[in-house]
C-alpha cells in the first residue's frame, strides 16, 4: 500500500533537547528524572513551561505518566497522552506531535521517556521481568529459555549469518565504531575503545551475540520538544527540521516477527517507501545516521534494509570504516546504546539535533561556543564536519521500526 | 484445570477461557501436534489465532501435522536469564519450519514453530548437532495431566538444503 505524502516537509522542528546523567543507580525516581530532563529541553529551546501545551511519553510499565511531571513543571495541558512502547517510539510520536499540532490541537509537544532501565526494571529482562508468569502470547517463546530482547532476536540474525555470510568479525565494527565515537563523549558510560578481538573474545550472551554485541542498561530520561516551523524561528538555537517521519511501520504478523517471510528482512523494508519520498531525498544524500544499536547486529540490518548498501551486504557496509567518525557516514555519533547509555531510541534523536546544530558536547576547547576541531583521536572531537541531513533508524523488534529525516536549518 | 503449571520456575498459565491455548496443551498432551486451518482458503497456521492472516475467516478447525521438520534458525543461549534454566546452558533455541506448507502461500513463508532441540532425556542437544537444515521431529514433554510441551529432536534423515552452523 502506498502512503500518501501530506506535504509536511520542512513545516516542523525539534527545537529543543534534555537528558539526565547516564547512570547504573540513579537513586531516585522516574518522576524525578523526567522533570529534570523536561526542564533541560525547555530551557535548551527558549521556552518556558507556559509555552509547552502538549506531551507525549512512551514506556511499557515502567515510569511515570505525563499527568505527574506535567504538573511538577506547572504545565497546563491542551493534549497529552502516555503510550505503551520501547524502541522506534521517538521517532514514531514526533511524527504524532506533528499531527497534533497540525489539528490544531496544540501549539508544541514535548516527548519524554524516563526509565531506571538498570537499577529497577532491567531491561535485558532479569529480575523482576524474568519472575513474571507465563501466559497468553508469551507461551510460545518464553516456556523455550526464550525472554530477553536477545534471545527474541537472535534467530533473526542467525539467519542473516546463513543467508548473506555475514559474520562476527564485521558486525563486531560497529561496537568498534561506536566505542570510539563514546570515547569523545563526556556523557557516556563506556568511554573506553574497544577492537574487534576484544568483541570477539567477550563471553557468549545467546549465539550469535557476545556480550560486547549488546547494549548498556541504563537509568535515565530524555527529551525532545516538536513545534511548528514558524514557531522555531525566533527561538534560541538554529531549528532542525523535520523532512520525514515513519513511525512503527511493520511487517505481517508481528505478534511474531519469525512468523513471516524471510526472517532476515526488517521493518525497513516497508519504512524506507513510506520516508524517502516524504523527505524528498535518498539514503546518498544523508551525512549521518542513528541506527538502533540494540545490539551490533540491529545497526546493521537496518542500515541495509533502508537502503545504505545492498541487502545482504550490511556485514561488509559496517566494516568499511564508513560508519566511524571521519567516515563517509558516521552512525550514532554518541556511542548511544552500546557505549553511552541506553535510553529506548531517544538519545540518538539527541545527539542528531546536536549536529545539525554543530553544538555536540565533546572535548573540544571550545565545544561550549560551537568551534570543533575535526580531531578524531581519543578524547577530542565528535562534530561531524558540515552535517546538513541525519537519518534515525529506530528498532523495536525485527517485525517494527520507525525512522526520521532532519536537515539543519 | 489446574493452575499454574510449574516448569523451571515459571508459572505457566493457561485459564480455562484462554481460547488459544487451552485445546492446543490438551492436544500436545495426547502428543499430537495440532495447528489451525482456515476453514475459506485452508491455510494453517501457528501459534493459534483467531482470524485468518490470509483471508480474514473466522472459521477454523484443529489440523494434526506430522511433527517433521527442517531447522530453519536457531540460537545457543550461554547467559540464560530465568533462573531456571542457568543448569541448562548452553541449550538451542530452534526455529523449525514443519513439512506440511513449507514455501506457501509465498516462498518465504512457513509454518514455524519455536522450541528448544532436546535429546531423548529432554535435556539440551549437544551444541555441536545444532544446524540449520537438519531434520527434526517433534516430541512431547508432559507437564501436567493436561499440558505437555512440544519439543523437537534431531533425525537420521538426510538434511534439507545447506547444512549450515555458526562458525567457531
Ligand atoms: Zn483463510
Amino acid at each position: 500500500m502506498v502512503v500518501q505524502s501530506r506535504g509536511l516537509r520542512d513545516k516542523y522542528c525539534i527545537v529543543g533537547v534534555g537528558e539526565t546523567e547516564y547512570s547504573r543507580a540513579s537513586g531516585r525516581t522516574t518522576r524525578a528524572m523526567a522533570v529534570e530532563a523536561i526542564r533541560k529541553a525547555i530551557l535548551d529551546a527558549g521556552l518556558t513551561a507556559a509555552d509547552v501545551d502538549g506531551m507525549l511519553d512512551y514506556q511499557g510499565g515502567d515510569s511515570t505518566l505525563a499527568n505527574s511531571v506535567a504538573s511538577d513543571l506547572g504545565i497546563r495541558f491542551n493534549f497529552y497522552m502516555d503510550v505503551m512502547g520501547g524502541g522506534s517510539s521517538t521517532e514514531a510520536l514526533v511524527g504524532l506531535a506533528m499531527g497534533a499540532i497540525e489539528a490544531g490541537m496544540c501549539n508544541t509537544v514535548a516527548i519524554y521517556r524516563s526509565m531506571n532501565g538498570y537499577s529497577e526494571f532491567r531491561i535485558g529482562g532479569t529480575g523482576a521481568r524474568a519472575a513474571q508468569p507465563v501466559r497468553g502470547l508469551d507461551l510460545a517463546q518464553v516456556p523455550y529459555g526464550m525472554r530477553s530482547a536477545g534471545q527474541n532476536f537472535a534467530p533473526t540474525f542467525m539467519r542473516h549469518m546463513y543467508e548473506y555470510g555475514t559474520t562476527s568479525a564485521q558486525v563486531a565494527h560497529v561496537r568498534v565504531a561506536h566505542s570510539k565515537h563514546a570515547s569523545q563523549n563526556p556523557k557516556a558510560l563506556l568511554k573506553q575503545r574497544v577492537t574487534v578481538q576484544d568483541v570477539l573474545a567477550s563471553r557468549w550472551i545467546v549465539k550469535p551475540l557476545h556480550l560486547l554485541d549488546c547494549c548498556l542498561e541504563t537509568d535515565n530520561a530524555t527529551c525532545v520538544i516538536v513545534t511548528s516551523a514558524e514557531r522555531a524561528r525566533n527561538l534560541k538555537h538554529r531549528p532542525v527540521h523535520i523532512l520525514g517521519v515513519a513511525g512503527r511501520v511493520s511487517k505481517p504478523r508481528l505478534d511474531f516477527h519469525w512468523a513471516h517471510g524471510p526472517i532476515s528482512r526488517v521493518a525497513g523494508y516497508y519504512a524506507k517507501d513510506i520516508i524517502f519520498p516524504q523527505a524528498g531525498i535518498g539514503p546518498e544524500d544523508v551525512d549521518v545516521t542513528g541506527s538502533y544499536d540494540a545490539f551490533t547486529f540491529t545497526t546493521m540490518l537496518q542500515l541495509e534494509e533502508y537502503g545504505f548498501c545492498k541487502k545482504g551486504e550490511g556485514g561488509a557496509y559496517v566494516s568499511s570504516g564508513i560508519i566511524e567518525l571521519g567516515g563517509q557516514r558516521p552512525n550514532n555519533t554518541s556511542g548511544s546504546h552500546l557505549c553511552e547509555g541506553y535510553t529506548h531510541g531517544m538519545s540518538m534523536v539527541i545527539e542528531n539535533v546536536r549536529q545539525l546544530r554543530g553544538a555536540v558536547d565533546d572535548y573540544c576547547p571550545r565545544a561550549a561556543e560551537g568551534v570543533h576541531t575535526y580531531d578524531y583521536s581519543p578524547g577530542h572531537c565528535r562534530q561531524v564536519k558540515d552535517a546538513e541531513i541525519t537519518m534515525n533508524l529506530g528498532w523495536a523488534m525485527p517485525a517494527t521500526g520507525s525512522a526520521l529525516i532532519m536537515r539543519r536549518g | 484445570m489446574p493452575q499454574p503449571v510449574q516448569y523451571r520456575g515459571m508459572a505457566l498459565i493457561v485459564p480455562d477461557n484462554d481460547s488459544e491455548w487451552k485445546e492446543f496443551y490438551e492436544h500436545a498432551r495426547a502428543h499430537r501436534l495440532v495447528v489451525r486451518k482456515c476453514k475459506a482458503c485452508g491455510l494453517m497456521r501457528y501459534p493459534p489465532t483467531h482470524a485468518c492472516p490470509w483471508c480474514m475467516e473466522l472459521g477454523w478447525t484443529w489440523q494434526e501435522v506430522s511433527g517433521r521438520g527442517t531447522i530453519y534458525s536457531y540460537e545457543i543461549v550461554a547467559h540464560a536469564i530465568q533462573p531456571g534454566f542457568r543448569e541448562q546452558t548452553p541449550y538451542a533455541v530452534v526455529l523449525i519450519e514443519l513439512d506440511e506448507q513449507r514455501g506457501q502461500p509465498t516462498p518465504d513463508e512457513a509454518l514455524r514453530v519455536i522450541a528448544n532441540l532436546v535429546k531423548a532425556d529432554f535435556t539440551p542437544e549437544a551444541e555441536a548437532n545444532v544446524a540449520i537444515g537438519r531434520r527434526v521431529r517433534v516430541v512431547f514433554q508432559d507437564l501436567a495431566d493436561h499440558m505437555a510441551l512440544p519439543q523437537f529432536t534431531l533425525t537420521e534423515e538426510p538434511a534439507s538444503g545447506r547444512v549450515w552452523r555458526m562458525p567457531e
